[in-house]
């Protein structure tokens, strides 16, 4: 291996010549492709054991307490998307899944992480019944927000290494049933550490911070709260939204008589088109007095669900199924706990190298508007082109359903990207970020075999 | 012109000097990192056949980076391989009993071979051990080494007319020339700035050489005034991986770079770059231009693709 390496190291010199005189401790560092749209050379995107998206959905978006899936329990929220996504829409033969091992990982309502599995087991015998659901292991993690984008990666890792030849990443949230709580019981040596203590701030109070910190104005946040919900209302309206969200039937418990009644819902209702600067200005700062974050520039409480299916590129093609993109890298980054928000601006490069890639090679950006302040300085931090950012409106206008928003990204990126067409990159990013490649190799519209209609006849009959 | 596709990844191409339509390719796995390699001897087509066909194939157990034709025997071939072996293959012996030879001093990878034209009894190994050894085919060990280089050495090139004169290419930023009756180096060029990659003496001029470096140039240098090159040719846009001397014409040059180009090229004139062919989809690493039919050229490259074309055709086109 040792000879591998130098063999390397020499050639390297030869593409980057470093100092006039090669040094013989010239660093090679790993890279999942060094080779950036920058190259001088084609970068072929496509190989057999790529982590491809082959499915990508997601439930409408609803206002807790007040919004369509106010009565409707976690557990039955994110079944139809499973069971749509997987079987209805890609058309999975019966059986598929047999001699094929399977998982799940679930970014799990981040606010009642222990309840998670046990429910998980449940709705998998609700969703998945068509391919027997015991033997399917189930996995839940928790990165906060960014716990689907997690889930997603975790399910592409586990693909990479073998443990699985198709996995579910997936996110939900019921924030209508789970509340926020402070954490109950502190170990008293966090007041020692500055650092740690701000790990218990409420997140508002660093949105703040980070408004403060870094200069990001009142005005700023009201404007990119404007701007989330004009185009999510954009792109609800002119239908954007329907290829990925999966209708769910459930029901509504009129507040005042008790009356019970049954609903569909496939429409997000936190989007308000009417929203504007002048209205925005009137709302009350929540944390702080002389704050800048108010309900109109926060992103909202919400309950939903989103669920990607992912698997190796060399098996969605021996199974036909269309393949929206390819997973290309993922990074987690730590920051500062008193501006937790900035997070994004941290991962985003980091994600984006180890793709090979450079921050202009991206086309479009999903970053988590938890907070307006931090999104702006996400934004202005890396010099992004406010068209490529959040092209759909982000959590502000559509909602934050915690669990579930990573996965959500990923979907509504994903669609966006074949909507655009060809040969883009994406990423997506929240304390942790993720590159998604639309390549060349990618399927034009969708390569899933439709089943013909068997009349039972013999060819010779026809 | 007709194409070969290789298993391995191309490393090495060069004509017969006996046969028109034969040439010897050099190929090693996984891009010359990590595995096997193989020597191809290949066949031309005869007009009306549209094949290329392969005569015999040798494997190695480490990647074959480059090769010579003896220009004693028509059908002996002396390999430069990865481990730091020097073999030598017998065309006219069965496979079994290939190689004839096999010669284990390199301590690293041995780079480049070239075999005497003028005396036709010995040949050169350049390595990345930073030596250049001297061998014959009668003797057990080499004949010499010659150590001064301060790292690897990817070149040694005879020169056309002197039997005794060779020039070697390093990584160190120089350009040495030898002369094996003299204890050392008989002349120190510090050609570039960056690690040179290929040297090749000009066949009408044997005080004329040229150097390919990793700075994207080709230079251009007379031996008795190496102050400065008589020119510098630039036009690839990566490191420049070989260059060859015609043999045909005095001032036209081939070369070949990681920008996956092959170049012609003629220093003497005002626009030097005179053809440019990319019909490489990874590294062009070998080029080489053949001794008895004027303007054939051969390329190859880490996209495991051998062409054979004649100057001014497209070599896709066949």
């Amino acid at each position: 291996m040792e000879k591998a390496l130098n063999r390397q190291r020499v050639l390297l010199q030869h593409l980057q010549p470093t100092s006039s005189f090669p040094s013989s401790s010239a660093a090679l560092s790993a890279s999942i492709c060094a080779a950036g749209d920058s190259a001088a050379y084609h970068r072929t995107a496509a190989f057999g054991d790529d982590v491809v998206i082959v499915a990508a959905y997601r439930t409408a978006i609803c206002k807790s307490k007040r919004g369509g899936f106010k009565d409707t329990l976690p557990d039955d929220l994110l079944a139809p998307v499973l069971k749509c996504d997987q079987v209805s829409r890609v058309r999975l033969p019966r059986g598929l899944f047999a001699p094929i091992r399977m998982g799940v990982q679930t970014g799990c309502s981040v606010l009642q992480p222990e309840k998670a599995w046990s429910f998980w087991r449940f709705h998998l015998a609700l969703g998945l019944n068509l391919f027997h659901p015991d033997t399917v292991p189930i996995r839940t993690v928790n990165r906060q927000c960014s716990s689907g984008l997690q889930a997603v990666a975790d399910v592409a890792a586990f693909i990479k290494a073998g443990f699985y030849d198709i996995g579910i990443g997936a996110g939900l949230e019921c924030m209508s049933v789970d509340q926020i709580d402070r954490v109950q019981k502190v170990n008293p040596k966090v007041e020692i550490f500055a650092q740690a203590r701000d790990c218990l701030l409420p997140m508002g109070v660093t949105s703040e911070n980070v408004a403060q910190r870094f200069g990001v104005t009142r005005q700023e946040q009201d404007h990119a709260a404007v701007e989330s919900h004009r185009r999510a209302a954009a792109a609800s309206v002119s239908g954007k939204f329907k290829d990925e969200i999966i209708p769910v039937s459930t029901k509504v418990v009129d507040p005042k008589t008790g009356i019970e009644k049954p609903v569909t819902i496939s429409v997000d209702d936190g989007i308000r088109p009417n929203t504007n600067m002048t209205d925005l200005a009137k709302l009350k700062t929540v944390f702080k007095k002389d704050g800048t974050t108010t309900a109109g520039n926060a992103s909202q409480v919400s309950d939903g669900a989103g669920a990607v299916l992912l698997m190796k590129r060399s098996l969605a093609v021996q199974k036909g199924l269309p393949i929206l993109g390819v997973f290309r890298s993922f990074a987690a980054v730590g920051v500062d706990p008193a501006v937790m928000g900035i997070g994004p601006a941290a991962a985003i490069p980091v994600a984006v190298k180890s793709a090979g890639l450079e921050l202009d090679d991206v086309d479009l950006f999903e970053i988590n508007e938890a907070f307006a302040s931090q999104y702006v300085y996400c934004c202005k931090k890396l010099g992004l082109d406010p068209e490529k950012v959040n092209v759909n409106g982000g959590a502000i206008a559509l909602g934050h359903p915690l669990g579930a928003t990573g996965a959500r990204c990923v979907g509504t990126l994903l669609h966006e990207m074949k909507r655009r067409g060809k040969d883009c990159r994406f990423g997506s990013g929240m304390g942790a970020a993720a590159v998604f490649e639309r390549g060349d190799c990618v399927d034009e519209l969708c390569n899933a075999r439709t089943v013909q209609k068997n009349n039972l006849l013999s060819k010779d009959v026809q | 012109m007709p194409v070969f596709k290789t298993p391995f990844n191309g490393y090495s191409v060069k004509f017969s000097p006996f046969y028109e339509s034969r040439l010897a390719v050099a190929t090693a796995q996984n891009f010359g990192i990590l595995g096997n390699g193989r020597i191809h001897v290949l066949d031309l087509p005869s007009s009306p056949s549209p094949q290329i066909s392969e005569l015999a194939s040798y494997d190695t157990a480490d990647g074959v980076y480059d090769l010579a034709w003896s220009e004693s025997h028509e059908s002996l071939l002396v390999a430069a391989i990865a481990d730091g072996s020097i073999k030598i293959y017998d065309l006219s012996l069965p496979p079994t009993s290939n190689p004839i030879r096999s010669f284990l001093e390199h301590s690293r990878e041995a780079h480049s071979a070239d075999y005497n034209p003028v005396r036709r009894d010995s040949f050169l190994s350049a390595s990345w051990d930073d030596s250049v050894k001297l061998w014959t085919l009668d003797r057990p060990t080499s004949v010499r080494t010659f150590k001064e280089h301060a790292y690897c050495v990817y070149s040694a090139v005879w020169n056309p007319r002197h039997a005794d004169v060779f020039a070697s290419a390093s990584g160190d930023c120089t350009l040495r020339v030898w002369d094996v009756r003299e204890p050392g180096s008989t002349m120190i060029i510090p050609a570039h700035d960056f690690e040179i990659l290929s040297c090749d003496w000009n066949k009408y001029d044997d005080c004329c050489i040229a150097t390919a470096s990793v700075d994207k140039t080709i230079k251009v240098w007379d031996v008795r005034s190496y102050r400065v090159p008589i020119s510098v040719l630039s036009g690839h846009g990566y490191a420049v991986r070989k260059v060859r001397f015609s043999p045909h014409r005095q001032g036209l040059m081939v070369s070949c770079s990681y920008d996956m180009t092959v170049c012609l090229w003629d220093y003497m004139l005002e626009d030097a770059l005179v053809g440019r062919y990319d019909h490489h989809t990874e590294f062009a690493v070998g080029v080489d231009m053949s001794v008895l039919v004027e303007g054939l050229l051969a390329s190859t490259g880490w996209d495991e693709l051998v062409y054979v074309w004649q100057n001014g055709t497209d070599p896709r086109a066949f």
